[in-house]
């Protein structure tokens, strides 16, 4: 990075005290890093998983409603596996083609364009989403390209022609980071002293 | 009108006429020779400008100033297209401005909330845990590469 924003400035405390808020500053469209994205696919799994649990229990309940007896869908069965898939396959594909990003990647501040840095479109969302499994399926070694990789693609972005990028304004959080510290440090106007008090 | 008394009437304009002429060299003459002479500076330096200043009425000379036909003589367009907005963005140290002044407490208390903070906090972490990852497999590469073997014996190939 270059330019007037590498003025080095003491590091930003956030509001416990705690560890400091090392932002860079400006990383919007560099490749993200592993932990990123790892973290953004558990945050989808959690919330994905979540839902279609909740869908079920849902549905058991409106069932058991409707008949007067009690439903328990059986995780094994095949129909309820194969409605989890679609239901992941939906969550997915809708996520990448609509904005390029699925809600634990929104939340991470990562988003897939295209290799180009164009939108990802339906036709490269859809093939991502197909290919998504292959990555997992070699063992994982279809996400060694994120480690390994200069651009850190994963083969399904390799197959897709996509790629993952930083999309949160670091700067702008810097800048937030900046406010808190001076709103917090800001001292108090020391009380009056009268001659009565 | 006789003759005589039309002549008489000419002779007097035209003296008239060159009296007046000489007249005005002569006036004209005398200020610049006034003005030569005059030390402007030694003027200025007895003028007690705020006394001066003091005897104007500002809020008058402003009342009497419409600053709407002003403005209106100002070509906008023309004004902003010769400042390079970015030069003078580029000056501005926005964080220090941020960081000492009302504005950050101001951007803290409109933009920032809990989840923000949170968001920011856990993508900072993120961001920081990618760069370690990328610095050890970098690492990693680097001494599985890199590492160097055993020194070449000389003459090796001559060898059996």
């Amino acid at each position: 990075m270059t330019g007037p924003a590498d003025v080095s400035l003491p590091e930003p405390m956030p509001r416990d005290g705690g560890t400091p808020l090392s932002v860079p500053q400006d990383l919007q469209g560099d490749h993200a890093g592993f932990a990123s994205r790892f973290i953004a696919f558990v945050v989808d799994c959690v919330l994905s998983i979540a839902v279609f649990e909740l869908v079920l229990a849902a549905s058991s309940f409106a069932a058991s409603v409707l008949t007067g007896t009690s439903i328990h869908w059986n995780k094994g069965d095949l129909w309820v596996v194969l409605a989890f898939f679609a239901w992941e396959f939906v969550y997915y594909a809708y996520s990448w083609t609509a904005s390029g990003k699925t809600p634990g990647m929104a939340l991470l501040g990562v988003q897939v364009v295209g290799q180009d840095g164009s939108q990802v479109g339906t036709k490269r969302g859809l093939v991502r989403t197909l290919a998504f499994p292959l990555s997992f399926l070699l063992l994982g070694l279809g996400f060694l390209g994120i480690l390994l990789g200069r651009d850190r693609r994963a083969l399904h972005d390799v197959i897709a022609d996509t790629a993952v990028v930083y999309a949160w304004d670091a700067r702008e959080a810097r800048l937030r980071s900046l406010a808190r510290e001076r709103s917090v440090r800001r001292p108090e106007s020391p009380p009056v002293i009268g001659p009565h008090s | 009108m006789d003759p005589g008394e039309r002549l008489r009437h000419s002779a007097s304009r035209r003296f008239a006429e060159q009296i007046e002429s000489m007249a005005q060299a002569v006036a004209q003459r005398v200020i610049d020779l006034v003005v030569e002479s005059l030390d402007v500076n030694a003027l200025l330096a007895r003028i007690d400008l705020n006394a001066l200043l003091a005897r104007v009425d500002l809020n008058q000379v402003l009342g009497q100033v419409d600053l709407n036909q002003v403005l209106g003589q100002v070509d906008l367009d023309e004004l902003m297209a010769r400042v390079d907005i970015n030069e003078i963005a580029g000056r501005i140290d926005i964080e220090a401005l941020v960081k000492n002044t009302d504005l950050g407490a101001l951007l803290a208390s409109s933009s920032s909330t809990i989840l923000t903070e949170a968001a920011d906090l856990g993508r900072s972490h993120a961001v920081s845990m990618d760069d370690t990852i990328a610095r050890w497999v970098s690492r990693l590469r680097r001494n599985h590469t890199g590492r160097p073997g055993p020194p070449e014996l000389p003459n090796a190939q001559e060898k059996p």
